[in-house]
């Protein structure tokens, strides 16, 4: 075959940009190949033929298989349809356009069409649109400010006639008040009014109406008025009058679309056919136009002809768009019908449905199954799938064996193939029937085979709901029987995947180029990590946590026999062959045992030649105390790859941890030994547990005695406890809480005297329980299930809660009718104190169902409000991309951040918290490694010097400095142990007489500096963000991912109890939305003197509302004889105790200034404790003064009005340092108060922080919240992502929400906006601006099939031509001076 | 499962938000109509030569798995191939070993935010991994 040339898939036919513009009347005629006249749809003879020139005139297209279309000739597959048009009789509105013709007709003066704007202005504006590019944006905030003005003059400036007001009145008319706006007796009004003089007398009934006469505007009306439109005035309505006028706004002729996208459907069952509902609407059309066309013929009565002029009206809007609403219901349509605005709306509609997201082929979907022997990155793909999938080959000289055999197989034996395309043919040859011999015979290069799926093809498998990028990975095929998708379950945590009925979906990529792409960047080895935090995601779980950690249990040996059977399970795919290096056994008599640590090993490091060498010190999940003398064995010490102590369990195994076995095997050897350790691990464990058998009876669950005392002890002690608190809130004894009722206090502390009895029962579980009790030993390795689960199963099942708190009383006064009513005690609350072995009685039962259930109800809400959530801000941020300038912008090139999340680093690389390196465990690791017996030890200075001298050199220039400064502190660090430890020893560098084993002591050499330095900078250069990584989808996949693992409704105590803060998802919901009102503000104040509690009430006092009757011993009404008043006795000693900054004089003046209207006359302080206040002379005396009397006590006398409470709070780190929390808004005032410390002081409002303190604080304030918010939850994100989010909501300067108005002010590219919400609206919006749309982001490249600008696609590739090397040039004998001889001359 | 359609439900909540928000377009865009006046961009793209490069010289990896698509899709099509093979077949294989050997004959244009683009042969490109 001659090569081919290679064709970039990008180039041929570019959509470069989409021009929006209404459709005028002559581009429809244009388009159109017949006018629609007829309104029948089949002729009325039986033969079922369309009618000609009716809606379904095969003119038009075809819709059926045996039709060809009457216009081209071609047939289904290939027509692609023509366009018809309708004549309207009269004209009608359009509804998309509806708002923008009343928007015009209120600039417009109504006599002569020009814009109600004197010429200066005129000028002015058309200066300003004059210029081209003109931003969506502007351009929408132009209109609406010359709208503005235009709608203010009711005098045309051009012809002087007066212009009322216009307004929509009801559906689809317009209604214009000329006289409105204008005084009663102007002449204008009496010339008008006088206008009627004539009528008048002949008709005495229209007088009363003269006066409330409005002219409406029908559309003809409005047609004419647009007509008259002077050409320089259509700029001004900020409408591009090269591409529309406003007078195309009008319908007064309607295209007709093809039959293709309206088909005909021909049922077997009935005769004849069901039509589109566009056709019925059409036909409808087609008869109104008929009837006002005979009535107008037929001469006759006006009001019939406008009953249907505004049927046809309805019916034309109806047509665009069929959920109208406020349609009289003498019209409304009887049943719902689909119109073309409901076509592209919606999840189902063209733009979500068939647009961003298609159906696919060559993707398969089944039910999935665990096969632990399948690498991590293999998925088994069932015979019957891989016999449909196929993939496009081309014949080459290196498969054309390879491919004569699958055209062979034919598409009925495995490895075969399905169709055949011949090159330089269009037909595709199937290859079921004919004769396949001859065929694979006749194969040639550049023939395409589409072959059946074959092992280590590349796939991509995918589980719904897609929440992040690692829900579709690539894997490589392998093809076996049965039918279930299977793959290693390591592979389950990202995709969130388990095996009790669980479909999946799988993809087979069809080029090349795809396939590279999925491999290299979707791989399952390459996304081991997951972007949200760096953590390992792929890593072992459940049975391999089991296995693993029973392996390495202390007392588990294996003599040599079952030694070597086990580790020989490890051989299979690329360790078939592998050599073990069997380490010496740790036992040698009576027989020779190994411990199951030593086969650990031997996974990690099979023999001598490996070079994977990992270190580890970490504290397991059971760790006691005394480092590697945990009484738990808990400690994990892995030294060059040898397990020296510790069992292993889900810290350093499992998924979601820094400190794994598997991490530092990517991180320091490449993700190809991370996996294969893996494999090995599953192998072995699952071998390891077929063979000693794992599983749970009754007995395991079976409370002995001791523990049944012990529960027995637990419950009695509780339960008296509780009736205690019962008994002290009858008596009015208990002592209530910090800002609770004595109700609420009895809850609380009853609640966490519940929850103790539960707690310890687990405990006493744990003491009495079987070291080898299956659950239990599930629960220490962290495979599944925990100490509470067991203890709910042998113990207790413990408090039933809903909503945080117990068991409500749903039937009067009591939770059931079990109880005794108005019953505290913790049965009647939902206590249940029985375990599932022993069995709930029925109102336990009953509570439990009820907690249950609450968990089912939350699951249901929150997968719809995360799923929400996840979609608005993928849509925000979906385009954002890292530069090859390192800046992150959008697709329009705006700037979002100048460096990713300050200092270019990628999340996904973070070793250590939010750092790039975990200094600490890369030295130890490095020290154990680099082995340097002969180098002499280093000093503390010594270190110093070489670290110095390392840095300045010029690889090192390529980090960060801030980078280098770590590095070095970190060094320094090290180096002053090492003095310390000297100093300590009294050695002293040049002192002889020092034994040298002192200088081995905290020993560090030369190299092992150097090398440590080395990996530290190649990690950084590591860790650097790539350009083309689209940090914006992943920062909006890590924020949105988590949230569907968070509990809906959550409050958390601030510091304090009894003050809530919202957390979860409605907490998220609200930052990212910029909420105005969010549900719980709190601020926090710090204060000038921080470990003063006075200094604190004092501030308190000063923020906190305070209200008169709060600080009074009394309010009184006093009668005597010739006087009545209110006098008001002041409780000084309270006001001195809570420091308030009030006295009389104070008081009197809030009193005045509250809005009880009292004059000072009327009040007089007669000492300083006590106020008179009479009531004022008006009214009735009684009633004003018990009004008095009430409402005095609710003056405020100190405090911020906006401020709910404050309460101070002690710092929990720092004893003694008080901070404040003021509940509510006035962040602005809560600064001021004087011994409040403004610097230091911030809210959790971001609206507010941004309005008080600007753009800067706010930013930090959504970071934080959300960072706070997620750690609240166990959630922990990289803080990059959140500074994405927080710098895109902020980068225009003002608090942008993830919401659509939010994203209508980010991006300005119509598709984008329509392909998120309110489709059609920003559709007839952008054709009427005339809004041209480059094909820029992510969205519309996906609408318009284009590859997009990031990823792969922020670069091209150019080839790279060899220069051919020119021939030498020989020259010519003759040039040769050498043989230039005048010898022949001189013979001559 | 349960997942797929409980995911279904998120519309509603879209009318939450109403006109009012369409309203808010604030002074501040009509501001930018009136003072600012952006210019097209200068379409003109200029090399940046060889010694002024800033962008990194590490392949990342979306060049590494373009560049190996390209290429395996050349090889399919019987482009000749610039090293010994030693049993490969596979297109991908083929052009992962190129690459390896730094003999995949493309530069790469890598195109800066401003409108210029930097040449970059693969063979000068650090490879890692």
């Amino acid at each position: 075959m001659v090569k081919e040339q290679f064709r970039e898939t990008d180039i041929g036919t570019v959509i470069s940009h989409v021009q929006f513009t209404p459709f005028s009347a002559k581009d429809i005629a244009k388009q159109a190949t017949i006018q629609v006249i007829n309104r029948n749809l089949y002729l009325p003879d039986s033969t079922h033929k369309a009618c000609p020139y009716g809606v379904l005139d095969h003119k038009l297209g075809t819709s059926e298989k045996d039709k060809k279309c009457d216009t081209c000739q071609q047939d289904l597959a290939t027509c692609i349809g023509h366009y018809g048009y309708i004549d309207l009789e009269l004209p009608v509105f359009h509804v998309g356009y509806f708002r923008a013709c009343i928007n015009i007709l209120q600039m417009l003066c109504k006599k002569c069409s020009h814009v109600l704007l004197t010429s200066k202005e005129k000028a002015d504006f058309l200066e300003i649109l004059k210029r081209k590019n003109i931003p969506y944006l502007s351009k929408k905030a132009l209109r609406k400010k010359i709208h503005e003005k235009a709608k203010k003059n009711n005098l045309c400036f051009n012809c002087g006639d007066f212009n009322g007001v216009v307004k929509k009145c009801g559906l689809l008319k317009i209604q214009h008040d000329k006289f409105k706006s204008a005084k009663k007796n102007e002449s204008i009004i009496k010339d008008y009014v006088e206008s009627f003089n004539f009528a008048k007398e002949f008709n005495k009934e229209i007088e009363p109406l003269i006066n409330r006469s409005h002219e409406i505007l029908n559309p003809l009306r409005v047609l004419q008025i647009f007509k008259n439109i002077p050409e320089d005035d259509v700029p001004l309505l900020l409408m591009n009058p090269d591409l529309a006028h406003p007078k195309d706004l009008i319908l007064t002729r309607i295209l007709v679309p093809p039959l293709c996208i309206r088909p005909s459907v021909a049922s077997d069952f009935k005769a004849g056919t069901t039509e589109d509902d566009i056709t019925i609407k059409l036909t409808e059309i087609v008869f109104l136009n008929h009837t006002i066309l005979k009535h107008k013929a037929q001469n006759a009565r006006i009001q019939m002809i406008i009953e249907d002029w505004d049927f046809l009206q309805l019916q034309c809007a109806l047509y665009i768009n069929s959920e109208l609403s406020g349609i009289p219901l003498s019209m409304q349509p009887k049943k719902f019908t689909r119109g073309f605005c409901q076509r592209l709306k919606g999840k189902q509609g063209r733009f979500r449905g068939n647009l961003s997201g298609k159906r696919v082929d060559f993707s398969g979907r089944t039910v999935i199954s665990p096969d632990p022997n399948l690498r991590i990155d293999q998925v088994a793909v069932p015979v019957h799938v891989a016999m449909i999938l196929t993939y496009p080959e081309r014949v080459n000289k290196s498969n054309i064996e390879f491919l004569r055999k699958l055209v062979m197989n034919g598409p009925d034996v495995h490895p075969g193939a399905n169709f055949l395309l011949q090159r330089g043919t269009d037909m595709k040859k199937f290859l079921k029937f004919g004769n396949r011999a001859q065929i694979s015979k006749e194969l040639k290069y550049g023939d395409i085979v589409e072959r059946h799926l074959i092992d280590n093809d590349i796939v991509l498998f995918n589980r719904q709901p897609s929440l992040h990028k690692l829900s579709i990975m690539s894997f490589y095929a392998v093809v076996k029987p049965h039918r279930t998708f299977r793959f290693n379950e390591c592979c389950c945590t990202p995709f969130n995947a388990d095996f009790d009925g669980d479909e999946m979906n799988l993809h087979l990529p069809q080029t090349e180029e795809a396939k590279a792409e999925a491999l290299v960047l979707m791989g399952s080895k390459s996304n081991l990590i997951t972007p949200r935090n760096g953590e390992i995601i792929i890593a072992a779980t459940q049975d391999f946590l089991t296995g693993a950690y029973l392996i390495t249990l202390k007392d588990t040996f294996f003599d040599r026999a079952n030694a070597c059977r086990l580790i020989s399970s490890i051989c299979a795919y690329e360790d078939s062959n592998l050599n073990f290096d069997l380490p010496k056994p740790a036992i040698f008599k009576p027989v020779k045992l190994w411990t199951g640590k030593q086969l650990f090993n031997l996974l990690l490091r099979p023999n001598l030649k490996t070079e994977t060498k990992i270190n580890l010190r970490t504290k397991g999940k059971n760790y006691t105390k005394n480092e590697d003398l945990c009484a738990n064995d808990s400690f994990i010490v892995v030294h060059n790859s040898q397990l020296m102590c510790g069992a292993l369990d889900k810290g350093v195994l499992g998924s979601g941890a820094k400190n794994n076995i598997f991490y530092l095997l990517l991180r320091d050897f490449g993700e190809k030994y991370a996996a294969s350790a893996m494999l090995r691990l599953a192998r072995t464990a699952s071998f390891f547990l077929m063979n000693r058998g794992f599983s749970i009876g009754i007995g395991d669950v079976t409370p002995g005695p001791k523990l049944l005392k012990a529960k027995q002890e637990l419950l009695n002690n509780g339960y008296s406890k509780c009736d205690d608190f019962i008994k002290q809130l009858k008596d009015g004894k208990l002592q209530c809480q910090p800002g609770c009722n004595p109700e609420q206090t009895l809850e609380a502390v009853i609640l966490k005297e519940l929850s103790v009895i539960r707690d310890k029962a687990g405990d006493a579980c744990l003491k009495t329980l079987d070291r080898h009790n299956s659950p239990l030993i599930m629960a220490i390795c962290g495979s599944k299930g925990s100490f509470i689960n067991i203890s709910q199963m042998i113990a207790c099942v413990g408090q039933q809660a809903i909503s945080g708190s117990r068991i409500p009383d749903g039937f009067e006064n009591r939770s059931l009718p079990h109880f005794e009513r108005f019953s505290r005690i913790p049965t009647a609350k939902g206590f249940v104190e029985n375990s599932f072995y022993t069995g709930l009685t029925p109102t336990e039962f009953f509570f439990h169902t009820m907690a249950g259930r609450e968990g089912l109800v939350d699951t249901a809400v929150k997968t719809a409000e995360t799923g929400y959530m996840q979609r608005r801000l993928v849509k925000c941020l979906e385009d954002l991309c890292v530069q090859y300038d390192m800046t992150v912008r959008t697709c329009t090139n705006d700037i979002v951040q100048f460096s990713y999340g300050g200092d270019s680093l990628d999340p996904a690389y973070m070793e250590g918290k939010d750092q790039p390196v975990d200094f600490k465990r890369v030295l130890s690791h490095t020290i154990a490694n680099v082995l340097t017996r002969n180098e002499k030890p280093l000093s503390g200075s010594q270190i110093m010097t070489i670290v110095e001298n390392t840095l300045s050199n010029n690889e090192f220039r390529e980090c960060s400095t801030d980078y280098l400064d770590q590095i070095k502190e970190f060094m320094k660090v090290i180096a002053n142990g090492v003095d310390k430890t000297r100093r300590l020893f009294c050695v002293k560098e040049d002192d002889t007489a020092i034994p040298e084993v002192l200088f081995e002591l905290d020993r560090i050499t030369d190299s092992q500096i150097v090398t440590f330095l080395t990996r530290c900078k190649d990690k950084f250069i590591k860790a650097k963000i790539e350009p083309g990584t689209c940090v914006g989808a992943l920062g909006a996949q890590s924020i949105g991912e988590p949230g569907t693992q968070m509990t809906l409704k959550t409050f958390h105590f601030a510091g304090v109890a009894s003050m809530n803060i919202t957390l979860g998802v409605p907490r998220i919901k609200e930052i990212i939305n910029a909420s105005k009102n969010i549900s719980t503000p709190i601020i926090t104040a710090n204060l000038l003197i921080k470990n003063d509690a006075e200094f604190a009430r004092l501030v308190k006092g000063r923020i906190e509302k305070t209200y008169l009757r709060e600080v009074t011993q009394y309010i009184e009404e006093v009668f005597i004889s010739d006087e009545c008043c209110i006098i008001v006795k002041l409780d000084l000693e309270r006001i001195r105790l809570l420091k308030l900054e009030i006295n009389i004089d104070t008081i009197i003046d809030s009193i005045l200034a509250s809005k009880l209207k009292i004059k000072p006359p009327q009040i007089t302080a007669i000492s300083d404790q006590y106020v008179k206040v009479n009531p004022s002379a008006k009214g009735a005396l009684h009633d004003s003064m018990l009004k008095l009397k009430h409402d005095l006590g609710d003056v405020v006398v100190k405090g911020l009005s906006k401020v709910n409470r404050a309460v101070i709070s002690m710092d929990e780190k720092k004893a003694n340092e008080y901070k404040l929390f003021v509940e509510g808004e006035g962040l602005k005032e809560v600064m001021g108060t004087h011994g409040v410390d403004g610097n230091f002081t911030t809210s959790n409002n971001t609206i507010e922080v941004f309005e008080t303190i600007g753009i800067e604080a706010a930013r930090s304030t959504i970071i934080n919240e959300i960072a706070y918010t997620m750690t609240s939850h166990g959630m922990s994100i990289d803080v990059r992502h959140v500074m994405l989010l927080a710098d895109l909501m902020t980068y225009k300067g003002e608090v942008l929400g993830i919401t659509r108005a939010g994203l209508a002010k980010m991006k300005e590219s119509v598709l984008m906006l329509a392909s998120f919400e309110k489709t059609t609206d920003h559709l007839f919006d952008a054709a009427f601006y005339g809004q041209e749309d480059e094909i820029y982001g992510v969205s519309e490249c996906i609408i318009m099939g284009k590859p997009m600008s990031l990823g792969t696609g922020i670069f091209k590739i150019l080839h790279n031509h060899v220069k051919k090397s020119q021939p030498i040039t020989r020259s010519l004998l003759f040039e040769n001076p050498k043989f230039h001889t005048n010898q022949l001359q001189l013979d001559l | 499962m349960a997942d797929d359609e409980g995911f279904d439900d998120f519309q509603e909540e879209e009318e939450e938000f109403n006109e009012e928000d369409q309203e808010v377009l604030d002074d501040l865009a009509e501001y930018e109509a009136e003072a600012v006046e952006i210019l097209a961009q200068d379409q003109v793209s200029h090399m940046i030569t060889r010694e002024k490069r800033i962008t990194t010289p590490y392949m990342t990896k979306y060049e590494r798995a373009r560049v190996l698509g390209t290429r395996a899709l050349q090889i399919s099509m019987c482009a000749p191939i610039m090293v010994e093979l030693e049993h490969e077949t596979d297109p991908l294989e083929i052009a992962k070993k190129e690459l390896k050997e730094k003999k995949i004959p493309f530069i790469i244009q890598r195109q800066l935010p401003d409108g210029s683009c930097e040449l970059w042969p693969v063979q000068e490109l650090i490879i890692t991994d």
